[in-house]
């Protein structure tokens, strides 16, 4: 998996990896106000989350590797 | 969902480096800027993965006719050497303007220090052949994406991030502005401009191992669609992956910690073994070395290792791994001019969306893209501010405020034109079915990722290739559906990039030769007599088509030399020495016959 987790007790829902992230991988939760991955099958692990300034995020090596199936 | 309508002098579509250096000169003329992008506008494309740019100044003892030769040997003479001056004469303005900006570069007793190219003094076999690299970098410390964002924001640029603009509008034979929606939510809007700069980078096929999946062609197909002509398409960018870890760690983490490979000491004279133990000659310089490993796996002698020296060996595959990173600055939308406008009027192109021919047929020079994309950025910002501000006086508009360009706007866009084009932004997610994007994309990966068809190509693997393309753009496009907002942007995305594949692969049948790396089993040698030429590409009644465009006579490599002085990197199957005098020994297709 690429991008794994984000600590939900360390976000401080500030919003830089959101802004960051090219993919649109993360979305803001904005009734908890917490960070949330919502599409990590799309993460290319170019590392501009890693800029959260709680390191509350984790990546890790490899990618999602969907199962090629015969349609959709 | 009904539209919002937007209006401005000029729009520039995508917030990289080139589009911050476009949306910044335009508004330095007191026009009325928007900058939209569908992530975060200086953090876009390529652009944080950057760390340095060449800049060429007489002052610090370069010579222009050196640069220029650097280009052409290793470009293999489709370089447009216009261009190659225009931008090397930009570059020092351009570095001016970065540290005016705030932009902070590497510096020793308060000069930038100049980095030469990291393959100048290595021991590459052929290194001698070639002649001696001498384009120089300068290098930016961290921070780059919020200086340039922040001087953006500050000379008055509107930015609008995560936007997906879908298509440029067209009224009257000229581009008009654009249509999109914002990726959270899916509204759409209409943004109205007397001008328009695409500057949306280059164009990949999500390739794992790089970072460069938002890079979809975006720009290419838009403007392609608009009528523009496309150029160049048939090149690649081949990068090595680790097969074991593809993209880590992630490449960001290094740039933005002030890492750099033009840093001395960073580049240790790669060597590249086979599965034999045997060294493979990385043929050729600057990026051509990569393509050493693909044909090394075409002959069964795959997997290979390359030795890093202090940094240890390591399993690596090449370019075929990734299907084509993307294209740095030779291929896209062809100017028609020194200010970077388009055969389609009010339309610019910028970066690595712009098809100056910069390099030609292969990537010479570190810091060669950043250096194109400045100096495109400006000159396309520059050309579009003077075309809106024609466009304004041929209205009798100021083209001065921006209360003036809205109610211009407003009033002049056709009201079918709009609809029409928010109906197609946002038709996936009408659909109740169809194909998701990411199979779609998926497929498309596993028809051009093989090596055997973008890197060693031959005309009836192409011609495979395309008609699984082609199948995919005439019924599976259309069907394209998306099931939330975070999948209208793929789906548009997916239908780019099959246009994008189209390209590649119409201008790869079309050249009929090698060159570069362009390399064509079918035809394995360069053949000057027909193809010190362009490829084109453009929209004929629904059709793609491709045609030549020759390159002037004075740009062409010394005749008086031999083949193997003119190209110095030799290709597998290449007809050298005596053998040229039979002509490009071409290999008979199958049921061809001979």
């Amino acid at each position: 998996m690429p991008i794994e987790s984000i600590d939900p007790v360390m976000c401080n829902g500030c919003g830089i990896c959101v802004r960051n992230c090219p993919m649109d991988v993360i979305r803001m939760d904005r009734t908890i106000r917490k960070a949330q991955i919502l599409y990590p099958e799309d993460c290319m692990l170019c590392g501009q989350c890693l800029e959260c300034p709680e390191k509350a995020i984790y990546l890790r090596p490899g990618f999602l590797q969907p199962t090629l199936l015969g349609w959709g | 969902m009904k539209e919002t309508l937007v209006a401005c002098d000029v729009l520039v579509i995508g917030g990289g480096l080139a589009g911050c250096f476009a949306a910044v000169k335009a508004r330095e003329q007191g026009l009325d800027v928007i900058l939209v992008d569908k992530g975060y506008v200086s953090r876009s494309g390529e652009t944080p993965y950057a760390g340095d740019t060449a800049v060429f100044d007489p002052a610090w003892g370069h010579d222009l006719g050196q640069w220029l030769t650097q280009v052409s040997a290793v470009g293999e003479y489709v370089n447009n050497r216009h261009w190659n001056e225009l931008v090397f004469r930009d570059s020092r303005e351009r570095f001016a303007d970065l540290r005016s900006w705030g932009v902070r570069f590497l510096e020793k007793d308060g000069e930038p220090v100049r980095l030469a190219h990291p393959l100048k003094n290595t021991s590459l076999p052929d290194r001698d052949k070639f002649p001696p690299l001498v384009s120089e970098v300068v290098h930016w410390l961290p921070g780059f994406p919020e200086i340039i964002r922040k001087h953006v924001l500050k000379s008055g640029v509107r930015i609008v991030d995560r936007f997906m603009v879908t298509e440029l509008l067209c009224q009257e034979g000229r581009a008009v502005g654009a249509a999109g929606f914002a990726i959270e939510g899916n509204k759409p809007s209409v943004i109205q401009a007397k001008a328009t700069v695409v500057s949306a980078g280059g164009g990949g096929f999500r390739p794992i191992g790089y970072p460069t999946h938002e890079l979809t062609a975006d720009g290419h197909a838009m403007a392609y669609r608009a009528g523009a002509v496309i150029t160049s398409k048939e090149f690649v960018a081949p990068h090595s992956t680790s097969p074991d870890h593809p993209a880590w760690p992630p490449m960001y983490l290094f740039f933005s910690s002030g890492g750099s490979a033009a840093l001395p000491g960073f580049w240790e004279d790669p060597k590249l073994f086979n599965a034999l133990g045997e060294e493979v000659p990385a043929r050729g310089m600057a990026w051509h070395g990569w393509l050493d490993a693909e044909y090394e796996a075409h002959e069964g002698r795959a997997p290979l290792v390359r030795d890093l020296g202090r940094r240890g060996r390591q399993p690596v595959s090449g370019p075929g791994a990734h299907g084509s990173m993307l294209g740095h600055a030779t291929g896209g939308i062809r100017p028609v001019d020194d200010d970077c406008a388009t055969h389609v009027p009010g339309l610019f192109a910028a970066g690595d969306s712009c098809g100056t021919c910069f390099i030609g047929a292969s990537y010479s020079g570190f810091g060669f893209a950043t250096m194109h994309a400045a100096a495109t950025g400006a000159r396309a910002g520059m050309g579009a501010g003077r075309e809106a501000a024609r466009a304004a006086a041929g209205r009798g508009g100021s083209g001065r405020s921006r209360a003036a360009a809205a109610d211009s706007g407003a009033a002049m866009l056709d009201n079918r034109l709009v609809a029409d084009a928010v109906g197609r932004a946002l038709a996936p997610l009408e659909r109740k079915g169809g194909f998701s994007p990411r199979w779609v994309t998926q497929v498309l990966q596993n028809t051009l990722a093989p090596y055997f068809v973008l890197y060693m190509k031959r005309g009836d693997r192409l011609q495979t290739a395309l008609d699984t393309v082609e199948y995919l753009r005439d019924h599976i496009v259309p069907k394209l559906y998306a099931r939330d907002d975070h999948e209208l942007r793929l789906a548009h995305e997916t239908r780019n990039m099959v246009t994008n594949a189209e390209m590649k692969l119409r201008a790869s049948l079309f050249r009929t030769e090698s060159r570069g790396t362009h390399y064509r089993e079918d035809h394995p040698g360069r053949n000057d007599e027909e193809w010190l030429a362009w490829v084109r590409l453009k929209d004929d009644d629904g059709a793609m088509v491709a045609f030549k465009e020759p390159i002037p006579a004075a740009w062409h490599p010394d005749p008086a030399k031999t083949y193997e002085e003119r190209y110095p990197m030799r290709l597998p199957g290449e007809p050298t020495g005596a053998d040229r005098s039979q002509g490009d020994r071409r290999v008979p297709q199958p049921g061809e016959g001979g």
